[in-house]
């Protein structure tokens, strides 16, 4: 079931000679892995906006969503707390004219509330094969660096090392008033990713930075696939 | 069913044979293929065949060279084929292009095994050297392990089998195996182990790993029973899969501590060109072996001294000690070395600290722990009192002592006698050996130097002296207090941490 959903998405960005997938298509790739991720609406045309205001409720994000286009943030391409209609009208509208004709709509996101942001990821080593990532997210992993990673795939143990081993692990703790992680979700997480990496060989690399976590639980806000096309 | 045989790369199922490690590493009738008559051969099979004579090996060995003639009084059989009966293992020091042939004939001869010195094979890169090393694969599967080729072969003590150029390495066994693809690393290690006190079981440099590598004989020494402790220097791997299954079965059994060369950019270049396998990347190789449940080391002293503590300590976590010594400042730094490594040097209680107190000379010692001997010519006698002592306190569970032996130099002077006259070493070490015997606790002893140079030769002396004085005795010794706790702290990662119990049902 779980890679039937999934490979459907692949093989078909496959089929496009595709190296990336969209944010949208790699979230439901996570989502088929039971990896909690935020809830979205992709759409194309300005009239569908409306339609998804009633779903996804403010505040919101909203981002433009193409295969084709990387690093959103510097290209104008995320507006984060849109609170009303006539912001969210505003946004997509620049969000189109951002895409310049690349292929793609706009991702209509809930906006996940959280101060704590970590990273998780897949990379295929060329020894040991798919290996998951986790350790802190958004800046600070280009900045600290904290990161460790297992071979899929993984033990529950094995994930439940991973928090050990960072530097900050005590983010996970309850810290400042905020809850604990819910490490159990954490750790089933992690695992899911080595699988999905030992499922799909064509899948040469994960990103999900940044997973936030909301009060207790982990959410992934934002998702990179990178492939490998057969030559 | 054909595909699963295919995918069996175990020792010795990949071939289709059992593999009988007990005749390569104990040998009863050995041969030496490509032995030059002439004494004053500088070639590898006549240093090994001198080597091996030296180390006194008990089997029979039969010298082979195309040229016939005589070494020692030994008559050198032309051919493989004209040794009488069967052999046990063979060790080929001939052309690489020669080697194949010799190899095929050992298998006949019924060689269990065989350890191919020559180079020249895939290590220089070029289509024919890769061609030799396939057709020594060929052979190995048809009934014949091989080590190497481009190795300096195997070291078993109990044997008297020896690596190249090893005339005077120890006969005497121990718990620790070491297993290197480098020639170079496992002969160093092999001479460093012997001053350090660490014994071996078996010590292999399997060079280009063409058949048996570092799977196949972590597969064998994971149930070898004369083996408590692997190390292993590794540069490359073969197969990501097949290593991780080994180790980790094999460190689920017994400490394997490991130290992964070329992780550094500089490094993963030099590993290219030395074994022509990848470095890889330094995280993923520092998080694959914790989650294999083996204990990573970064430099080879490291490697050596974790050796060293894993063979000779208790199978057990340190979390707290005691540390007796002479001088302030060296309590005050062991407390922050011990810390930084998550060791606790926990406060004696008061009437402890009275009792201890009694036996110290006054003013100057401190009875507090770390105990500070106030001189460091205290008599070993009272050291063993305060020793006895210390280890009534519950929450030690294990104890350095820091002899400052070199301070012996002035009173040897004042004397006008040979410092070693003066120093009491033999007296400390079985002072040491009888706390231990008697508190069940185990003590480590540091035997620092801080007078090294040229004018102080009799003093390095007389510590080596003093070292083996502990070594005899089974007791951990190292140079430095730092070393101490470092080692101790690898042996509380690998029974201490979580992984172990948790790999060992797993």
């Amino acid at each position: 079931m779980k890679t039937d959903k999934a490979a459907k998405i692949i093989s078909s960005a496959l089929r496009k000679k595709r190296t990336n997938l969209s944010e949208y298509e790699a979230k439901k790739v996570l989502a088929a892995y039971d990896i909690p991720v935020t809830r979205e609406i992709l759409i194309k045309e300005k009239m569908d906006l409306d339609k998804a205001l009633e779903k996804i409720s403010f505040p919101l994000v909203m981002k433009g969503c193409s295969a084709e286009v990387a690093h959103k943030t510097e290209k104008g391409l995320i507006h984060v707390d849109i609170r009303t209609v006539k912001e969210a009208k505003k946004a997509f509208t620049e969000i189109m004219a951002g895409l310049a004709g690349f292929e793609g709509g706009v991702l209509v996101q809930e906006m996940i509330k959280g101060r704590r942001e970590l990273v998780m990821g897949l990379t295929r080593d060329p020894q040991f094969g798919p290996c998951v990532m986790f350790g802190l997210g958004g800046i600070f992993t280009e900045i600290l660096r904290d990161v460790t990673f297992r071979r899929a795939p993984l033990e529950m143990q094995d994930a439940r090392d991973m928090m050990q081993d960072i530097k900050g692990r005590k983010i996970l703790d309850a810290v400042r008033g905020m809850e604990a992680a819910d490490t159990d979700l954490l750790a089933r997480m992690l695992i899911n990713l080595g699988q999905i990496g030992l499922d799909f060989e064509s899948i040469m690399e994960i990103d999900l930075n940044p997973v936030i976590l909301a009060g207790a639980k982990p959410v992934v806000v934002d998702a990179l696939v990178v492939m490998k096309t057969e030559n | 069913m054909l595909q699963k045989t295919k995918k069996m790369t175990d020792a010795g199922k990949a071939h289709g044979f059992k593999t009988d490690f007990e005749r390569i590493f104990h040998p009863k009738r050995i041969a030496i293929v490509g032995v030059s008559a002439d004494e004053s051969s500088g070639g590898f099979g006549a240093g090994m065949y001198r080597a091996i004579s030296a180390m006194g090996f008990e089997g029979e060995i039969f010298l082979v060279n195309p040229k016939g003639g005589m070494i020692s009084g030994l008559n050198i059989f032309r051919r493989i084929e004209d040794i009488p009966e069967q052999i046990d293992f063979a060790i080929i020091a001939v052309t690489a292009r020669l080697v194949p042939e010799a190899l095929e004939a050992c298998r006949k001869k019924g060689a269990a095994g065989a350890e191919i010195l020559s180079s020249g094979f895939s290590e220089l890169g070029t289509k024919e050297g890769r061609q030799l090393d396939l057709q020594l694969k060929e052979i190995a599967a048809r009934g014949i392990r091989v080590v190497g080729p481009n190795c300096f072969g195997i070291y078993c003590p109990k044997s008297g089998l020896t690596m190249l150029p090893g005339p005077d390495l120890s006969r005497i066994s121990g718990p620790v195996a070491f297993l290197a693809q480098s020639g170079g690393m496992a002969i160093d290690f092999a001479h460093a182990a012997r001053w350090m006190g660490i014994r071996f079981s078996k010590v292999v440099s399997f060079g280009n790993g063409t058949d048996l590598r570092e799977t196949d004989l972590l597969h064998y020494l994971k149930d070898d029973p004369e083996t408590q402790v692997i190390s292993m220097y590794i540069e490359g791997i073969n197969d990501g899969d097949t290593f991780f299954r080994e180790i980790k079965a094999a460190a689920g059994k017994k400490p394997v501590i490991v130290l992964k060369g070329g992780l550094s950019q500089a490094g993963a270049r030099s590993v290219a060109s030395h074994t022509s396998s990848m470095g890889g990347s330094r995280v993923i190789w520092q998080s694959v072996l914790k989650q294999a449940g083996a204990l990573q080391v970064h430099n080879k002293d490291e490697l050596a001294q974790a050796s060293m503590a894993f063979a000779l300590l208790p199978q057990r976590a340190f979390k707290s000690i005691s540390i007796v010594g002479g001088g302030g400042a060296i309590g005050v730094t062991a407390c922050d070395i011990a810390e930084t490594y998550g060791i606790g040097v926990p406060p004696f209680s008061d009437d402890l600290q009275a009792r201890i107190g009694d036996h110290l000379p006054r003013p100057g010692s401190s009875a507090l722990n770390p105990v500070d001997v106030a001189n460091p010519f205290v008599a070993p006698p009272i050291l063993k009192e305060v020793l006895l002592a210390a280890a009534e306190d519950e929450q030690v569970e294990l104890q350095i002592i820091v002899s400052l032996l070199f301070h012996y130099g002035t009173i040897a002077r004042m004397f006008n006698k040979p410092i070693a006259e003066v120093v009491p070493f033999r007296e400390l070490a079985e002072a040491v050996r009888d706390v231990v015997d008697r508190t069940g606790k185990p003590v480590v002893a540091v035997l620092p130097n801080a007078k090294r140079g040229l004018g102080n030769m009799e003093i390095t002396q007389m510590i080596a002296m003093a070292r083996q004085e502990y070594i005899d005795r089974d007791i951990p010794v190292f140079d430095e207090l730092h070393d101490a706790i470092r080692a101790i702290a690898n042996v509380n990662i690998y029974y201490g941490g979580r992984n172990h119990e948790n790999r060992q049902s797993g």
